[in-house]
């Protein structure tokens, strides 16, 4: 994913790693960036269905 | 003939690597893990770059996708391992994970620099977006410092081209002193160059070298002379590490020389660190960026529109005092005044109460009516301040369509690229209340919900701006429910809104400079690079938006839930009505009605359930223009909510959290009393 506040781009294990030492221990259901330390909503999974759908619709467009 | 010579010496190193190589199964190779420092160096490229910029494309093209993925030893990430047959005898190929810098902050970034360390390489491509030049030159400098034998691959250079940039490859050649390729590896342009052009990466000699200044040049080399030859990185690369408080490095410094070494470095380290006055990896990467910028300047040509043109007018408009600060007094009016305070307060706020109140409560109290016969049980659920009638209302009813419409702004500053431009803006005034524009992100993080900002102040760099940060988001930085349902409050009195921002703003200045004189400390630096601004797109701004509101609703029901039946079992004990009346006294002396009491009293629990019950207060008509302005005022200073208090203790200890929060409450019923008396003595009317 990327930071909506640096750009930079990080995967799920680095968000996670980002949390660490946090004493909400993932509950707070939101996503941190490890460079900047911006936080996000953790995406739902109909978010995360619909993104993917889109991604492979817009990869059949480029082919 | 110097070129013959070339090959020679070039078809020696390869082959004495694949030789080395080929002595494994490559499943053996892809699991086995990367000792430090092993040698056989030849036979090896690494490819190197940040996230998505065609590494992977890049790694297929060499390697005709027969590779083997396995997880670095310890971790998660994967490498992905392949040979290829582009130069003479073939050779190892490993296409590590997306870094940004040497200095590693992710797991990725991590791994990819201990492959860098631990798997000597013959090349090592440097991958770099031919878009974003700008951007990825930091990291080619600090590999070029590092000695390694570097090549750049100027990826994506169709893309490049399309949108006008023009990259003279001889001259960022010879500004980098390492051979530089173009190519587009999705398409399969290039890679061919890109591995004619292999023999010639060798640690660079005369390259180029970056100027830290006296200060930090004299304790790079002070520590290289410590450090002295060993594998991997150079001395000097090494020794900017240490100084930027590389923790990796510090224990193989460590471990390699021992701790009178160890202790020797620290030393070196903590004088720098003194004598430069900042910190040091602020003063490592402005030069780093300035160096970057002498070379961008030599061999890249950005097309006229894309150097005059709207978006980078706009940006420069974004982050000058000038024109930032009306750009973003317009942001405030139309993307939280009219849109949250009007639209999603007034309009969505009143469709959804009238709802309530006219089917929804008189359903639920005639249900409860029929189907409970104690009165206690009928007020858990109905009544005045039952779950249903009161919980659930004002999450669903008052606060949903203001975070909701707040959401919808937020996300599309969010994907505008805006939010860090306003660090930038912000960064000259942060600076004189002890902060930096990076204390942007808790604080944008606090409109949402100051418990998580709270959390997020353990990102500054110093105790003295964590604890400045803490004290101000506890303060004078309102949550997105809250402010909206204040702007929804003061949308139709312009002269008390006015009021209300010129105190909260005026205090969170005065406070903010005044810890800042109390807890002294070094001026905080801030420096970042800049995403590019962007249009948002709909369906983005949509589902970003979607994905908060559940997030808010599956943390704000229950507690509003919960907070109804503490508000039961309150009135159930008398409790309720004695914590009211305790307040009522000091309501009096800002010139409240005991009606907004208990308002405050549910600000105890969350500041967005405080604003609701204000809301409704105004809504039975109890409040004049002076009297909205200055409960405005109190409920936005007030006390810290039970969560954030909680997550203050965790963060700050129970001393600082006791302190801020009487702090707080002296500050918010301060200023409530010396605005009521303001404006009574000057006899305005708001």
């Amino acid at each position: 994913m990327t930071c909506p506040f640096c750009g930079k781009e990080f995967g799920e294990a680095a968000a996670r790693t980002a949390c660490a030492g946090c004493s909400l221990v993932g509950g707070c259901r939101k996503v941190k960036c490890p460079h900047c330390g911006y936080e996000m909503p953790e995406e739902t999974r109909l978010v995360r269905a619909i993104r993917r759908w889109r991604s492979r619709r817009h990869d059949r467009s480029a082919d | 003939m110097q070129g013959a010579a070339w090959l020679q010496r070039f078809r020696r190193r390869w082959r004495g690597g694949s030789e080395a190589a080929d002595g494994a199964a490559p499943e053996a190779r892809g699991a086995a893990p990367p000792a430090e420092g092993r040698a056989a160096p030849a036979g090896r490229i690494l490819i190197i770059g940040s996230p998505n910029v065609g590494k992977s494309a890049l790694f297929n093209r060499f390697t005709g996708r027969y590779a083997t993925v396995s997880n670095y030893p310890g971790t998660t990430v994967e490498l992905a391992r392949g040979r290829t047959s582009r130069v003479p005898g073939g050779a190892e190929v490993i296409d590590t994970p997306g870094m940004y810098s040497l200095l590693p902050i992710t797991e990725e970034e991590r791994v990819a620099r201990a492959t860098l360390v631990a798997e000597p390489p013959a090349a090592v491509i440097h991958v770099i977006d031919a878009k974003n030049v700008e951007r990825m030159l930091g990291l080619t400098v600090q590999l070029v410092e590092a000695g390694l034998p570097v090549v750049v691959a100027l990826n994506m250079w169709d893309e490049a081209a399309e949108l006008g940039i023009r990259v003279d490859v001889a001259r960022l050649e010879e500004s980098l002193g390492v051979p530089v390729a173009a190519t587009v590896a999705t398409e399969g342009v290039g890679p061919g160059a890109l591995a004619e052009r292999l023999p010639e990466a060798r640690p660079p000699r005369a390259c180029l070298r970056v100027d830290y200044g006296p200060v930090l040049e004299g304790a790079i080399s002070r520590i290289a002379r410590l450090l002295g030859a060993a594998p991997g990185f150079s001395a000097r690369a090494r020794a900017l590490l240490l100084l930027q408080g590389d923790a990796e490095e510090h224990t193989r410094v460590q471990r390699e020389l021992g701790p009178d070494v160890a202790a020797r470095v620290r030393r070196i380290v903590d004088d720098a660190t003194r004598a430069a006055g900042h910190a040091l990896h602020y003063l490592v990467a402005m030069a780093r960026k300035s160096c970057a910028d002498e070379i961008l300047a030599r061999a890249v040509q950005l097309p006229p529109e894309e150097r005059t043109g709207l978006r980078e007018r706009l940006s420069r408009f974004c982050m000058n005092p000038l024109t930032g600060l009306p750009l973003l007094a317009f942001v405030l009016y139309f993307g939280l005044y009219k849109f949250v305070g009007d639209f999603g307060a007034g309009t969505l706020v009143d469709f959804l109460e009238s709802w309530f109140q006219d089917y929804v409560n008189p359903w639920v109290n005639a249900a409860a009516e029929r189907a409970l016969p104690w009165a206690a049980a009928r007020d858990l659920v109905a009544g005045e301040f039952g779950v249903t009638t009161l919980g659930i209302r004002y999450a669903v009813a008052i606060v949903l369509p203001i975070v909701g419409t707040f959401f919808i702004a937020f996300s599309i500053l969010e994907d505008s690229g805006y939010l860090p431009r306003l660090a930038m803006l912000i960064d000259r005034v942060f600076k004189r209340i002890g902060l930096n524009g990076r204390a942007v992100i808790p604080m944008v993080l606090g409109f949402g919900c100051d418990t998580m900002a709270t959390m997020v102040t353990r990102t500054l760099e110093s105790k003295r701006e964590r604890l400045i940060a803490t004290l101000l988001l506890a303060l004078a930085v309102p949550c997105s429910a809250q402010m909206g349902v204040i702007l929804g409050l003061l949308s139709g009195r312009p002269a008390a809104l006015a009021v209300w921002a010129g105190v909260v703003t005026g205090i969170f200045l005065l406070v903010g400079a005044a810890a800042a004189r109390v807890m002294p400390g070094e001026r905080p630096q801030f420096y970042m690079e800049l995403p590019p601004l962007r249009l948002p797109r709909p369906a983005n701004i949509f589902l970003k938006t979607y994905t908060r509101m559940v997030w808010y609703l599956k943390e704000v029901l229950p507690l509003f839930v919960l907070a109804s039946v503490i508000i039961w079992i309150g009135r159930l004990t008398g409790l309720f009505d004695l914590a009211t009346g305790a307040l009522v006294p000091v309501l009096r002396l800002m010139g409240l009605p005991p009606e907004t009491a208990v308002a405050f009293l549910f600000g105890f629990f969350r500041r967005d359930y405080g604003a609701a019950g204000l809301f409704d207060v105004h809504q039975q008509g109890l409040l004049s223009g002076n009297q909205l302005a200055v409960a405005a005022i109190v409920l936005t200073l007030f006390l810290p909510c039970v969560a954030q208090f909680l997550i203050m203790k965790k963060e700050r200890g129970l001393r600082v959290t006791l302190l801020v929060s009487a702090f707080v409450l002296a500050v918010a019923f301060g200023a409530g009393c010396a605005t009521h008396l303001a404006l009574t003595v000057l006899g305005v009317q708001l």
